[in-house]
């Protein structure tokens, strides 16, 4: 499609504009009064070290008396930023800048900016267990499989804090959260649903993992990677579990059936397919969606371009379609998971984020929609609407409760309150900073 | 041990299984170092190496089976040791199980099962061969008891 083409050329030159003009889009900007420099021997020494002395007295006051409780670090090592591969940490700052300013906005979430150059996982390791007295979370982001599933397995047990990584986590999230409901629009239940995955990098294996434990069953799930259905007789099985551990486990625990060969075997009777492989258009034949179930439910999630038009799906016999992108019905984002998951960790001040976590924001969703009316078209929340954000952040923090993770315990009404106000102030301080021209309001999509 | 899995000694119409997994344990070892890559004539080779083994007196090759499938094996083989005592070695040659069967405690009895035999056969020590970069491996027979008494080095001629 050239229309695309020409647009997303028009954006990069767009985005470039803007980068030169306001040369970043975050900083930092002060949140007590300063009236005069007398202020300062409050907010500096000598008033401050009464402060330090506090907390050096008790490392947790450190959430209490300090902005830590609602910092999180954006960490990559810029190995693979987007679909553009491993351009390096400084080539990835422009992405995480770009995170930075959705966690704020949506979630009212102060987040840090934090490429690191790295060349082992153990430095990485390092790296993020120095930095943990500064935050109060860690989003990894856009690391190259299978290399983020050993970081965050390793990062998740050794810090005291809420570590995510959106890559797999968020997008895992948000496909389960639009699962919910379409099969609940077919009909069907999650036990007898069979789901055929598409690309077994690491948004998939996630959202294989996080469906097991949501109730599907794994007996009848099928992931395809490059090679083909995985399953436990395929040659390669032993070079995965040295190389990849994580794709072997699944494709030990699913393909009951053992089903063999590609896309086309493994869509016979399917009921759903989520796909998150490379970007189309006919990254495979649409043909395929033929053999499927009736009622079939299709997600079609690599960007910028699905694998195939949604159109294409439905042409093919697809009652439900859903994508990554704004412009068509349903759109999977990340962004309906991240900045709620965050705010609800950090209000609960959870020691870490759980599956379990993740499954109840994927059910306020899911719930969220389904309560304003959910169709073929609208089966999640559009990013939007806002008020679903401090609901999933409520749920998040209530699990947490539940779990025994949280240290900082409130009522679902509570958590709801307190998320809604922190992210209202978040954009009330923007509109006001943009009101006053502090921020510049020069955009215009036909500057280039 | 795993319901509906028996082990039994190898039979004539076992080979082309026997050769299927031993290829694939031949392929495991291949990502341990770049002296292990297999030839080209693997399958030949090896299932020459079965038919023989099978023919032979000193050595056996037990099968692990689960619904008429062969799931796992173990070759091994009575030996001499010229130079040392004890005098009788049961070498185990080659031990593969499929990824489904595996940590569920088969290759321990696999290996239990075979040792009998081996005690049968005279042997009074047992001992083991794989990829030095083998970590599974080397954990696995440190379990049973096993330590390293010997290693081969390798290097390319110039």
């Amino acid at each position: 499609m050239t229309i695309d083409k020409d647009e997303t050329t028009k954006l990069y030159e767009l985005s470039i504009y803007y980068s030169k003009i306001y040369r970043g889009k975050i900083s930092i900007i002060p949140k007590v009064p300063i009236r005069n420099l007398n202020d300062f021997s409050i907010w500096y020494t000598p008033g401050v070290a009464g402060v330090s002395l506090e907390i050096a007295k008790n490392k947790e006051k450190s959430f209490d008396l300090t902005g830590r409780w609602n910092t999180i670090a954006i960490v990559t090592d810029g190995t693979r930023v987007l679909g553009l591969g491993n351009i390096g940490p400084e080539a990835s700052m422009p992405v995480m800048e770009g995170k930075a300013l959705i966690f704020k906005y949506l979630g009212g979430v102060d987040a840090i900016p934090l490429p690191i150059k790295v060349d082992t996982v153990d430095q990485f390791v390092n790296v993020v267990k120095a930095v943990e007295p500064s935050f109060g979370g860690i989003n990894l982001e856009d690391i190259e499989s299978p290399k983020c599933f050993y970081l965050l397995d390793t990062i998740r047990k050794e810090l005291n804090i809420p570590v995510w990584h959106d890559d797999q986590q968020g997008t895992a999230g948000a496909t389960l959260a639009g699962a919910l409901n379409a099969i609940k629009l077919v009909g069907k239940s999650l036990k007898d649903i069979k789901i055929v995955f598409y690309g077994a990098g690491a948004s998939n294996i996630a959202t294989a993992n996080l469906f097991i434990n949501a109730g599907f069953d794994a007996g009848k799930m099928i992931l395809i990677d490059s090679k083909g259905i995985l399953h436990p007789e395929r040659e390669d099985m032993d070079k995965l579990m040295l190389n990849n551990p994580w794709k072997y486990e699944l494709s030990i625990k699913t393909n009951k059936y053992r089903i063999k060969g590609g896309l086309k075997e493994a869509l016979e009777d399917a009921d759903m397919l989520v796909a998150a492989s490379k970007p189309g258009p006919n990254a495979f034949k649409k043909e395929y969606i033929k053999v499927m179930n009736n009622d079939s439910i299709v997600f079609l999630l690599a960007n910028p371009i699905p694998e195939i038009w949604p159109w294409e799906a439905k042409e093919m016999g697809a009652k439900i379609v859903a994508t990554g992108r704004s412009d068509f019905p349903n759109q999977i984002n990340n962004s309906l998971i991240f900045p709620s998951v965050f705010r609800g960790a950090l209000d609960a001040k959870s020691k870490k984020i759980s599956d379990e976590m993740i499954i109840a924001a994927s059910k306020e969703l899911a719930k969220y929609a389904e309560e304003k009316g959910i169709n073929e078209n609208y089966i999640i929340p559009s990013m939007d609407e806002w008020q679903v954000y401090p609901r999933v952040a409520a749920a998040v923090a209530s699990k947490a409760v539940e779990q025994g993770l949280a240290r900082e315990i409130m009522s679902w009404n509570e958590y709801y309150e307190i998320a809604k106000k922190i992210i209202q102030e978040s954009r009330v301080s923007l509109n006001t900073l943009i009101e006053k021209g502090v921020i510049r309001n020069l955009l215009n999509y036909n500057s280039v | 041990m795993e319901k509906g899995i028996k082990f039994r000694e190898a039979k004539e119409e076992d080979i082309e299984s026997i050769v299927e997994l031993v290829i694939r344990l031949k392929r495991l070892n291949e990502e341990f170092d770049a002296l292990l890559k297999v030839r080209e004539d693997i399958v030949e080779q090896t299932k020459l190496y079965i038919k023989n083994s099978l023919k032979s007196d000193n050595s056996f090759i037990v099968v692990a089976e689960y619904n008429k499938k062969i799931v796992g094996i173990l070759k091994a083989e009575v030996r001499e040791r010229l130079f040392y005592s004890p005098t009788k070695e049961g070498f185990i040659s080659e031990f593969y199980i499929m990824p489904e069967f595996r940590r569920k405690g088969l290759g321990k009895d696999l290996l239990k099962y075979s040792i009998e035999k081996l005690k049968d056969k005279g042997a009074e020590i047992v001992t083991a061969e794989f990829p030095t970069q083998n970590k599974i491996a080397t954990d696995f027979y440190a379990k049973q008891g096993f330590r390293s008494v010997i290693s081969i080095h390798a290097r390319y001629i110039d």
